[in-house]
Order: C-alpha cells, then structure tokens, then sequence
C-alpha cells in the first residue's frame, strides 16, 4: 500500500524535544508523521491537523499543525516539516495557540453550525478542536455560504457542502487507496466544492472510508445517518468476520443492538480502512433469520422448539447410541471458518475423543482484491486448518458412499462455499446436529438445530489471511440460551462423558490448551494476546490461505 | 499596423520592428549572435557565472537573482530536467511579458537556449497563460522557425547541445503564475501551488529538477552573455542591475510600457514618460509594481524603482506594473476592486486564504455601501494578519498587502465611508 508516513523506514534515530519531553524517533519523516510512528500523537503530544491523515500523502492545506521551532522564524507546519536531529518544538506557545484560533476562525465563518442535527456532533474534529483551541466568539457578521446540504455520491456516502471544510482527505483517499479517484474539488477559491467528476458514483469496494477520513460532518453514511449519536456509543474492540482478512474494527453499539462498524488501525492488517462490505455486515447480527432458540425434530418429523439444554442432551443421545451401535467411525463433524480458534479447537477436540477422524472444512470464496479483501469469505479458515481441519470434498465423498449415520455441522458454509446444491445428501445422513448463527436449508434435515453466538456477541481469537491471531470481545450480551459453538459443544461432550472435559467451560483454559496442543498457536493465548494480534508460531505445514 | 510601443533600450529598442519577430529579421539586428559564441565556446558554468556576476533579478515579481536560482539544479544525469518559462503573465497592472513575447519571441528562444545550457535542461516548456492568444501563436511559429534552421532539435547550431521548447498554452487563472501552480497545471492537473520543500530545483516538472524564469528575465539573458556582466551592471542601481520594462496604467496622460534602467525614480516614470495626470488632477496613489503590491501615497513617489528603494516605503517593484490613481479615487472603492479580484482568484486549497479573501472583499464592500462600523476597519487588519505568510504560497500575502496598504495610507478615506454611511467620491460607481 503507498503510504507517505506509514513505511517502516531504515533512517536515523534522532532526538527532538517537544514541549520540553524528549523523543527518539526517525529523521526524515515529517515532524506529524514521526510522532505518529512512535504513537504520542493526539496523546502526550497534541499538534491538532485537519488534512493530514497517517496513511494519505500530505496536504499542507489546513494550516492547523502550526508549530514554533527553535531557531526557524515563523510557524511551521508539523505535517510537512522534517524531523531533524535536535529540533526543539513548541506546540503551546502564544504564536501557536493565536495561529490555531485564526486559523478556526476562518474554518467556522461559513459553518452552518448544525451540530444538533448533525450525525458527526460528538466525534467531530471541528467541534474538538473548536472547543479545544478556538476563540469564543466568531467576528463575522457576513450571512453564512449557502450550499447542498444532501447530494447523494453514491450507495453509501452522502454530502453535506455547507459543513466542509476542504481538506481534501476524502480527495486523497480515492486517488490513492482504491485509486479510483471519484471525487475532487471543483471552483475556485471560496467557491471551491467536493463533487464527483461528471457520469461516476463513489461507489468502489472502500467508498465508506471517507465517513471515518472526513474530520467534520461533511461526509456521512447513509447506512448510519440519524441512527444514534456519537455519545451514546459504546465502541468494542473487534475483527470483521467478512473474510479472511481480519480487518480490526469497531463496534459501536448503543440501545442494545451494534450500530455500525469502523475500522480500527492495525498497520499490520488494514492500516486504517476497511471494505463497504464488511462494514454494512454488522446488519447480519440482528437479522431476522437469526436462529435464538434450539429444536428437536419430534415424532411427527416437524421441529419444534426446546430448550438448549434438552437438544444438547437429545444430540448426546443420538450420537452415543450411532457410536455404540456402529462404532465411533460412523461419526463425522464440519466445522465453521467463522468459528474462532477456540471454538474449533473444542469442535475438534470432541470428534478426536468421540473418536472419529472424519471431519473437514467448507470455506465460501468471492472476489479478491489487492487492498484487502480476501477470497476466503470467512475470518478464520485459516485458524481452522492450522487446528487440523481439511477440506471437506473427501468428507462427501464418505457421506455419498453411506459412510456416515451421525453428524455435527457447524454453519452452513457447506451450501455457500458452493460444496452442496442443496441439502440433500445430508438428508441421507440418520442424524444430523446443526449449530449455527442464522437459519438456512440444512435445518430441513438436522435433527438437532442449536442456535450459535455471532462474532459481536462472544470473545475469543481469529487468524486471518496472513496467519495473524487477533482477539474479538463480546459487544453484545447474549441472551442466556444463545452459547457459542466452543461451550456446546464442551456439553456434548461432558454429556457424552468424554475424556478430559472439566465441568465447566472456560474460554481461557480451552486457549491455554489450544497453545499446549496446537503447535502453531504455542504462546499465543487470549489473556496475552496484544490488541493489535500475534503471528502464527510457524508454518505448520497446512496450505495458507488463499488471499 | 499596430502603434509603436513606446521603447528605450536593449530589450525593446526593436519591438516596433515587424520584422524583428522572424528569425530574419531577429538576426539582422545582432540576434542568436551571442548563443552561436556561448553554445560553442562556453562551458554551462561559464554561462551560468556571467549570469550570477551580472546579478540578474528575476523579473517575474519576486526579484531573486537568476543566476542563483540556476545554481540550485543538480547536476545533468541520464534522466531529463527542465526550463520553463513563465510567461502566465496575469498581475493586473503588468503587460511587459505580452510585447517580449509578440514583439521578440527569438530573444525569448536565445534566453532559453542560453538558460538551458546553463542548467543542462534538455527541454523547455513556455507556459502562457491562456488569454494571450497571439502570444501563444507567435512564440509557436518562432519555435518551428528556430527548429528550421536547427536553432533547437538536436546538436544546437553544431555545438552538440540538444534542445527542444514546447510551448504550452494555460487555462487563464492567476494562480498558475505561482511557480509551482504552474508545474501543476503544466503535468495537466489542477494549478494549486505545492508545499516547498520539496522545491522546483529538486522535484519540478513532472518530478524532474526544473528552473521557473519568468519571460522578461531570460530575455536579459542573451544581452548579459552577448556583452558580460560588466555591461549590463552598467545600467540600474548597484543591487538592481539593468533595466526593466515599467508599464504604466491608470490615470496618466501617456500610459504605456517604459524600458528604464532599474532605480529611475517613480515620479520621473509618472510625470516624464508617462506624462503625468490629466486635467491638472493631482496623485492620490501608485501602486508600483501590479496589483499585489502595497500602494504609495502621494508624498512618496521621489522613490527610485528597485527593491532596496521600494523595500523601504514598504512596498515592492513586483512585476513592475504602475497602476495611477488620481484624487478622485475612491480607495474604499479600490480596495473592493482588488479583494474581489483575490477573492475570485484564491486557489481555495488553504483554509486562510479561501475564507480570508471572501471575508475582506465582504467587509470592504460592505463598508464601501455604507454599512461598516469602525470595529470592521480594525478587523481587516486582523484577518490580513492571520493570512499573511500562514498559507503554502505567497497569494495570501499578496491578496493582504494592499488592503493593509489602503488602510494604512487612506485610512481617511474608510474612516469618512463609516461615518457617513455613504461613498461620497462621486467617480464611485455603484457595486
């Protein structure tokens, strides 16, 4: 990816002073982008900047970076003045702050101010810094610019002129993120506008970004307008489940339910963007066709709903008596790519001590990019396979031979990964127990449907594309009945009477193993792992994933 | 035929001559003479160093000396590096570019050829802003003339140095004059001035090192070379060597451009050669050198024409372009004009200049009807404050300067606008 600040560069060490604190960080870059690398920027050091962003090239236009430099006359721009040993910058002194005001100052003349009803109050960088840095009152006594207050860019990113404020980030993103470059600025001077260039739509696979980039108002999600305001928020750490990728996000829920997603910067994953896709795909958590409570098939071949409990205790029954009428060998299991390392690990620990060795994997494909969006549409194939689960085709060809009576599906990838038409080979199978998130054709022939947490609603680890382990936590509290994929199936096991099940589930203690048993996970557990994730231990022989 | 513009010296002495714009003509009188001897006698650093002795300022409003600017080019490497000339004349007040380039365009093509080889550029661009038409067909048909006769293409009149200018026409905007607007509008995109560092010398023209001269400047070039420094010190002031093309607008009898040497006193240019003002009206103000630069008053005038002098009332040679206001001006008035003019032509990129080019030219306006208060006279100087030198190129600072001149000058003038809640010059027209 083309970055002007992010690359890791091989430069000097040098010293600089700020505000009287000493840092060691890189020369060359720019004084903003340095600070930045070594992540004192907007924390200890506070040099606020509207145009530039660490991942785009620098703009120099917003003239808010100011800052004073011993031995320089004049204010200098922190986002466009090279680091250089022994600098000794000022970000707080009288010229500095006087700067800032101005230059707010004429930012907020043309502002309509519409903070009450607008979506950005709360996280906007006008607002902050406004409040922060500008001067109490406005001088001008000039009517305030009337323009667009909505023009639609396209699906999913609308335009509000009147609360832009030019600097061109948005611009600079589709130049040279997704390199569509849909947008520019059209007129002149105070004249000057955000538009689309004449017969285009923002509309690539990354248009959303430009929500997070703009730093005011101007540019807002469709999807998430006048939903919640920013206060209300609660943000939780969490992965994309979208693909393999593993874009770091988070998860902003309020009233219960997860309003929206954003990416979270991990320069080692997705930097500070994530696809249109995995954004909207927070929808599928509250989506009707959730499964929330578990079902039986009864006498008269018609699911009817039953407690968790009694369907994990139905489950053990069936597949006890398959085992001890035809032996363990009858027994297979499919696991989920969407299932975290720990639930599979579990998963897999079942069929080891049931005894069985038939089990396999069915990973969805789609389109791929060069950005970051993977082939693999699910977030943990590649977990799934360092754990020990392969492809699933030789696994049907066993069920097409009659090979299998009893089987635990975990989702239903097996119809969207393309491996099934329909359902009706598994129909073939005596028993099926299916544990899934949502609804779907497989429950016309399970025996046993068990309802699964999604992603927002469970903690525990996943590893993407690159063979990085990275942590989710629960954003949503789940409803009692609703377990994840890992605790139920540690009840079957403890109700089949398996070997080396302890009474209660513990998501730590199954990481703990997962490390002890899985080598390419050695070391790696959910209680150490840093918030920006780990790397594989090594390549443990199985394929990587296909990006 | 069109009247003779009005010339006194060597850049000019020949302008009214029609056949002075062919090659013919342009040799007759001594032309291509000194690039014939330079490009085969002359080592680049010789060129180069005749330049920087005969301390050439450049003439394109900023004054910095030419042979310096050369210097700051790397070294010739495989890869190309470039001229370009500016000729986007566009301050108002300035029209010197337009007659160098109609009038002469080969002493243009000679300055170049002599700059280029002086910076080792392989190529030249001669960027002209859009409205000069006939320019732009001139300079083009002198280019075709030149490779006829293997005064540009390859092996330069034997020397073995190769060259080949391309003459590009701009979009008519004022900021494309900025040096690096015009690199930008010049690789085809929007004219927006860039950050510096990097600076043109080091990344220019479609990422190459590249030297901006503005036309005037590489037409002293062949002359300098032709007769040495020490001749061309000979003329001007001691730090403002030579002479310049001073065009007088505005309320004078004779307006017109002058070529004089640098230093000649303001007043001599407004009342000798300019005439003076009509109807036995008298000076309110000059605005010496284009638009951007702070307007004298009156009583100032005795001041010779080169940057040391002008540095000293306050104000700049600029570009050279006189602009006369006689005691019926209305400054008030004039200080709407200006700030309309930067308030349509501010590029838009930085946040100061955007908004504080709009902000003057509303209050000014406003005052100019009648509605300032006196609070709105001591805010423009505050908002001139907070643009000055607070934006990536100098167009901030120049859209300042003459409202903070007007003020400082005529501050009568705003001062009886407020009071009286009316203009009261009757030349004012309405806004």
């Amino acid at each position: 990816m083309a970055t002007a600040a992010g690359v890791a560069c091989e430069a000097e060490i040098v010293r600089i002073t700020v505000d009287g604190l000493e840092y060691r960080l890189h020369a060359g870059p720019s004084l903003l982008a340095a600070l930045d690398q070594i992540g004192v920027l907007m924390g200890e050091v506070d040099i606020p900047h509207y145009c530039w962003h660490a991942k785009l090239s620098s703009d120099g236009s917003c003239r808010l970076c100011q800052v004073e430099i011993d031995g320089q006359t004049g204010l200098q721009t922190a986002c466009n003045t090279p680091v250089r040993d022994g600098m000794i910058v000022h970000t707080r002194s009288e010229a500095v702050v006087r700067a800032r005001q101005t230059v707010l100052e004429f930012l907020m003349l043309n502002h309509p101010l519409d903070c009450p009803v607008c979506d950005q109050a709360g996280e906007c960088k006008l607002q902050d810094y406004a409040w922060r840095y500008g001067a109490p009152n406005s001088r001008s006594r000039e009517p305030r610019r009337k323009l667009e207050k909505r023009i639609d860019l396209g699906p999913g990113v609308v335009l509000d002129r009147e609360r832009c404020i030019l600097c061109r980030r948005c611009v600079r993103f589709c130049r040279e993120i997704p390199r569509t470059g849909e947008l520019a600025v059209f007129g002149r001077g105070d004249r000057s506008v955000i538009g689309l260039f004449p017969g285009v739509q923002l509309d690539n696979a990354y248009s959303m970004n430009v929500v997070d980039l703009c730093p005011v108002g101007a540019l807002t999600s469709r999807d998430f307008r006048c939903k919640a305001r920013a206060w209300q928020l609660e943000s939780v750490e969490g992965v994309c489940g979208g693909c393999a990728r593993g874009c770091n996000i988070w998860l902003d829920v309020a009233k219960g339910e997860v309003q929206r997603y954003r990416p979270r910067r991990n320069d080692a994953v997705n930097d500070t963007w994530m696809c249109d896709a995995g954004r909207l795909s927070y929808a599928e958590i509250a989506r009707s066709d959730r499964l929330d409570k578990a079902w039986i098939r009864n006498q008269e071949s018609v699911l009817e709903p039953v407690s968790v409990a009694s369907a994990i205790s139905e489950a053990a029954r069936m597949l006890a008596g398959l085992v001890a009428e035809k032996g363990a060998g009858v027994i297979a299991g499919i696991a989920s790519p969407h299932a975290t390392n720990e639930d599979l690990f579990a998963f897999k620990r079942l069929l080891d001590e049931i005894g069985t060795e038939n089990s396999g994997l069915a990973v969805p494909h789609g389109e791929a990019d060069e950005l970051l969006i993977c082939a693999e549409k699910a977030a943990n194939a590649t977990g799934a396979r360092a754990i020990g689960f392969e492809d699933a085709r030789s696994l049907l060809e066993r069920i097409r031979g009659g090979g299998v009576d009893g089987i635990v599906i975990l989702g239903h990838d097996i119809l969207t990964a393309g491996y099934l038409d329909d359902e009706t080979l598994l129909g073939k199978i005596d028993s099926v127990i299916l544990i899934d998130t949502h609804q779907s054709s497989l429950m016309r022939v399970a025996q046993v449907v068990l309802p699964a947490r999604h992603l927002a609603e469970k903690a525990g680890t996943l590893t993407n594309c690159d063979r990085r382990v990275q942590r989710v936590r629960p954003a949503l509290a789940a409803d009692s009945e609703l377990l994840t994929e890992g605790e139920i199936v540690h009840r079957l096991a403890l109700a089949l009477g398996l070997n080396g099940f302890e009474a209660g589930y513990d998501l730590p203690r199954v990481s703990r193993s997962l490390a002890a048993a899985v080598p390419p996970f050695a070391g790696i557990t959910i209680e150490s792992l840093p918030s920006d994730g780990a790397q594989l231990v090594s390549d443990g022989g199985e394929k990587g994933a296909v990006r | 035929m069109q009247k003779a513009p009005h010339v006194t010296d060597y850049l000019t002495r020949h302008c009214a001559d029609d056949e002075y714009g062919c090659l013919r003509g342009f040799e007759a009188q001594g032309g291509y003479r000194a690039a014939h001897t330079a490009l085969r006698e002359m080592t680049p650093q010789k060129i180069l160093d005749e330049v920087r002795q005969a301390g050439l300022q450049g003439r394109g409003g900023a004054g910095f000396c030419a042979g310096l600017k050369w210097s700051f080019m790397p070294a010739p490497e495989q890869q190309p590096s470039y001229l370009v000339c500016n000729a986007d004349e566009s301050e108002p007040g300035s029209f010197k570019d337009r007659l160098l380039l109609e009038r002469a365009p080969h002493q243009l093509l000679e300055g170049i050829l002599l700059a280029a080889r002086a910076i080792g550029a392989q190529k030249s661009f001669i960027y002209i802003r859009g409205e000069y038409a006939e320019a732009a067909r001139v300079m083009q048909r002198a280019v075709d003339e030149a490779h006829a006769k293997g005064y540009l293409g390859d092996d330069v009149m034997g020397s073995g140095f190769s060259h080949d200018v391309v003459v590009v026409r701009g979009a008519g905007s004022y900021i494309c004059g900025e040096e690096t607007a015009l690199l930008e509008s010049l690789e085809g995109k929007r004219g927006h001035p860039r950050v510096k560092p990097p600076f043109p010398a080091q990344r220019g023209a479609f990422d190459r090192p590249s030297t901006v001269n503005n036309v005037e400047t590489l037409c002293h070039v062949p002359h300098i070379i032709g007769r040495g420094a020490a001749w061309f010190r000979s003329t001007g002031t001691e730090k403002s060597p030579g002479t310049t093309l001073f065009g007088v607008s505005g309320h004078v009898v004779r307006p017109g451009l002058f070529e004089l040497p640098l230093g000649t006193p303001l007043d001599e240019i407004i009342f000798e050669h300019a005439g003076g003002v009509a109807d036995g009206r008298k000076v309110k103000g000059v605005i010496p050198g284009g638009l951007s630069m702070p307007i004298l008053p009156a009583g100032e005038l005795d001041v010779a024409m080169a940057n040391e002098f002008l540095q000293e009332k306050g104000s700049a040679l600029g570009t050279g372009g006189i602009i006369v206001m006689d005691d019926r001006t209305c400054m008030v008035r004039t200080a709407c004009v200006i700030s309309e003019f930067y308030r349509a032509e501010s590029c838009g990129q930085c946040g100061p200049c955007r908004e504080g080019t709009a902000w003057i030219n509303d209050i000014v306006t406003r005052v100019e009807r009648g509605t300032g208060t006196a609070e709105d006279l001591e805010l423009l100087v505050d908002i001139c404050d907070g643009m000055e030198g607070q934006t990536i190129c100098a167009f901030a600072d120049a859209a300042a300067w003459p409202v903070r001149a007007l003020l400082k000058h005529f501050y009568a003038d705003f001062e009886r606008h407020v009071r009286e809640g009316v203009c009261s010059f009757s030349g004012s027209f309405q806004l």
